[in-house]
């Protein structure tokens, strides 16, 4: 255990950036959000899985 | 039936452009990966923190691959919950608001059909988001931790599921009358009430459906012989919970006068 194994870590990794391209894709598609844009693509893409469920949940007008 | 059969497609035709159908079962893969690999890190994370004492560390016991597979089902009961929640709160409500009940009430619809697809909907996320959820989780234990036999994990998660599947359809019940977040908070007050009450008297309220949880663990951890027929009544009592559920959503939307 003593160095950390990357064939499993990249999937979380690969996983929680998809998330966020998955959240931006519908930002830059949606024609309104609830505050500002830009800080939603800041929350999105330094906010790690909590910031896109955020995005999700909070942040689109038509959940 | 035709109309049924419409209003369930429009219906996945809505998961799928609310993103509900990608960013969900995203969700749900992270949190299943996630368990494992933080049980089997724990030292390492103890260590890392910094101030854990060196015989708390010597002390940890890993736990089983059965018990690191309930507790990432137990995940979905908590975090998975409540993205299902918020994710469903605004089903029957949201229609209201966004002006599409008027569209549709005015036709000779019958409103079972129109509640009924959205609980085929929201059954359909589930069983999505659980699934790979599931599948991923059980994988990373095998890998990590030891092996699983994959009937007791398929109905672990299934039985788990029914849990969740229970308190979505309250939340479709709560969102036919009450403003989508405060029908989500309903929801989840709900399930919190349930499940305290059902760990405060287990034995008198074994066969209700928040003991479905408690009997998933039980199932992974000993095995399908423990199981009696508290089980049978708490799947009895979810179905029929989910019963009336839809029957009092379609009755509420029917009848309720639509807010401005």
């Amino acid at each position: 255990m003593d160095e950390i194994n990357w064939s499993l870590l990249w999937p979380l990794l690969a996983l929680q950036v998809l998330l966020a391209v998955i959240g931006l894709f519908s930002l830059r598609r949606t024609e309104a959000t609830r505050g500002p844009k830009w800080l939603w693509v800041f929350i999105l893409i330094f906010g790690n899985i909590i910031g896109s469920i955020a995005y999700f949940v909070f942040g689109r007008k038509d959940i | 039936m035709r109309g049924m059969w419409i209003f369930s497609q429009k219906e996945m035709l809505e998961l799928v452009r609310s993103y509900k159908l990608a960013w969900i079962p995203v969700v749900f893969i992270i949190l299943g990966i996630m368990q494992p690999l933080t049980t089997y890190y724990m030292p390492e994370i103890l260590k890392a923190s910094g101030n854990v004492p060196p015989a708390l560390l010597e002390s940890y016991e890993m736990p089983g691959a059965a018990a690191t597979m309930a507790q990432a089902l137990g995940q979905y009961g908590t975090m998975g919950l409540l993205v299902l929640v918020l994710a469903g709160m605004n089903s029957l409500s949201g229609e209201r608001y966004s002006g599409t009940a008027e569209l549709v009430l005015v036709r000779p619809v019958s409103m079972i059909s129109i509640v009924f697809a959205k609980w085929v909907a929201q059954l359909i996320l589930l069983a999505v988001c659980l699934g790979f959820g599931a599948a991923v989780a059980a994988y990373y234990t095998g890998q990590l931790i030891g092996d699983l036999s994959w009937m007791l994990v398929i109905f672990a998660t299934g039985i788990y599921g029914l849990w969740l599947l229970c308190i979505q359809s309250l939340t479709l019940l709560f969102s036919a009358f009450l403003r989508g977040p405060v029908a989500a908070f309903m929801a989840l007050l709900s399930a919190a009430a349930l499940s305290l009450l059902n760990s405060f008297l287990p034995n008198w309220l074994e066969w209700t459906p928040a003991s479905l949880p408690a009997y998933s663990a039980q199932l992974l951890t000993e095995g399908s012989k423990s199981m009696g027929s508290a089980l049978t009544g708490s799947l009895v009592s979810a179905g029929l919970l989910i019963i009336l559920c839809i029957i009092g959503a379609s009755l509420i939307t029917g009848r309720k006068k639509l807010i401005d």
